[in-house]
């Protein structure tokens, strides 16, 4: 439980709040890379504000605010140059450091141009995904974390969900959801609706432990028949502060990305990697990205799928959930850490310093740690992960399948 | 601010209570903790039995910590 100020602070993501301030201090994927190949001017939205992001034909990334400076038109419809974009209403030319190169209705000798710059950000490419920093400069590094770096076989589910990001997060420091939500509700709904449920989600939790390290929180669970001993407690797996969770198992990798797009609005990606030992990966010259369903045909939540179950109940809690009326347990000590640790790294950004995860020296890959053994429950996991989870609605869901099945063959051979 | 939730409207009375009972100085160097306060820490409340736990960490001196206002003191209970 909160008062409504603390709620308040802890939901906010505008420029000049604690919570916005801090958020600006990191990297966000807006774009995909392949949609910037096939135009080279998106419209993205961050923290509230509007950009446009580019490609120019030398393969520089840039993004500039949205509105041009000159009469505040759309940059999303600019024209696209060696040099950076051009404003289609009067043709301004903004570098990707957002210095104006041409005002060409203006006269030459004037100076009118020094004096006009974009608010630009920095934009660079990793993974397929193209990625932002709209914050203080210089920018710090674009973390390489393992999953954007690493060989397999990729593949971007996506959602825009109509809920502030904070109370998304708070489900990856909550371990006791999974034995109900994709456990208990999973065997009711497939009950109800005739599909099978997959039987790895549903193990009872017997202890859970969270530890702040460099990168976030690591979050560690014993379930049912398991140990100390198992991977699930061992290694766990990492909340990514502040907007992404570490996951995988099975020979899958994947980030939960859930970038705050506005107050209210959460863009949730799904960035796996599928390496089973033992096969060929396939070339992939792009890497394909797909939007997974909120609703069925009746407007009602899809809750035939694990995210589909997470996403009803991070929407249901309300576009910003009212924390003056919850009830906390001891189970959610880890949602009562990660709301420590926002408001520890507002302070420290209030003070000056860079806050936790925010690094300058390159460092070529950042492995996070993260369990291999999903839930005791074997090889079985990675077929279960695809045909109840997200990626079922993936164009190479059949192929992601052929390539674990095919992979444990060759390791049993 | 967050607009009230009216359908969970009846969870007034502990919202109430949290706000009465929330520590509101920090133990270590007495700063405000509230925002409503002038400042710059965080209590969160949960539950645990019949005590109400809270989780706060002040954004003055960084001291963190739980507080538990407890109905009953006992002893030669096992330790967790």
């Amino acid at each position: 439980m909160l008062t409504a100020e603390q709620n308040d602070e802890l939901t906010q993501v505008a420029a000049g709040t604690p919570m916005g301030e801090l958020l600006r201090r990191y990297w966000y994927p807006v774009a995909f890379t392949r949609a910037l190949e096939e135009f080279p001017v998106q419209p993205a939205r961050l923290l509230g504000e509007d950009f446009a992001v580019f490609k120019t034909p030398r393969g520089r990334f840039g993004i500039l605010p949205e509105a041009c400076p000159h009469r505040r038109a759309s940059l999303a419809y600019g024209v696209v140059e060696a040099d950076g974009i051009r404003c289609p209403y009067h043709g301004w030319l903004f570098g990707t450091d957002g210095t104006c190169l041409d005002q060409p209705a203006e006269r030459e000798e004037t100076n009118f141009r020094s004096r006009v710059r974009a608010a630009a950000g920095v934009a660079a490419e990793l993974g397929g995904l193209v990625w932002a920093y709209i914050g203080p400069l210089p920018a710090p590094e674009l973390p390489r974390f393992d999953v954007f770096v690493m060989d397999g076989v990729r593949d971007i589910g996506w959602a825009e969900l109509p809920c502030n990001f904070v109370q998304v997060m708070e489900n990856a420091v909550d371990p006791h959801h999974t034995e109900w939500l994709h456990g208990r509700f999973f065997e009711f709904m497939a009950r109800h609706q005739g599909f099978d449920a997959p039987s790895s989600f549903g193990k009872k939790h017997v202890k859970v432990g969270f530890d702040a390290f460099d990168w976030g929180i690591i979050k560690r669970r014993v379930v049912e028949g398991a140990s100390e001993e198992d991977d699930d407690w061992k290694i766990g797996h990492p909340l990514v502060f502040p907007y992404n969770m570490r996951v995988g198992g099975a020979n899958i990798e994947q980030m939960q990305i859930r970038v705050p797009v506005d107050r209210t609005t959460t863009r949730f990606m799904l960035y796996s990697v599928h390496a089973p030992a033992g096969v060929e990966y396939p070339a992939q010259p792009q890497v394909p990205d797909y939007q997974i369903p909120l609703y069925d045909s009746a407007g009602r939540h899809r809750v035939d799928y694990v995210e589909g179950q997470d996403i009803m109940t991070w929407i249901t809690q309300g576009p910003i959930t009212d924390r003056t009326v919850e009830h906390l347990g001891r189970s959610d000590v880890g949602v009562t850490m990660l709301r420590r640790m926002y408001k520890e790294q507002m302070s420290a950004v209030a003070r000056g310093e860079d806050p936790l995860g925010v690094y300058r020296d390159f460092r070529d890959r950042i492995d996070l740690p993260c369990e291999k053994n999903k839930f005791d429950s074997g090889g079985s996991f990675a077929i279960d992960f695809i045909e109840r989870g997200s990626s079922r609605f993936s164009p190479q869901a059949d192929a992601l399948k052929k390539l674990h099945l095919k992979a444990m063959e060759n390791r049993k051979g | 601010m967050t607009e009230p939730d009216l359908r969970r409207g009846w969870f007034r009375l502990d919202a109430e209570r949290h706000r009465r009972d929330a520590p509101r100085y920090c133990p270590a160097c007495a700063t405000a903790l509230s925002l409503a306060d002038g400042g710059s820490g965080l209590t969160t409340e949960y539950w645990a039995g019949a005590d109400r736990v809270f989780v706060c960490f002040c954004g003055a001196c960084g001291w963190s910590g739980d507080i538990v206002l407890a109905d009953r003191v006992t002893g030669h209970e096992a330790a967790d």
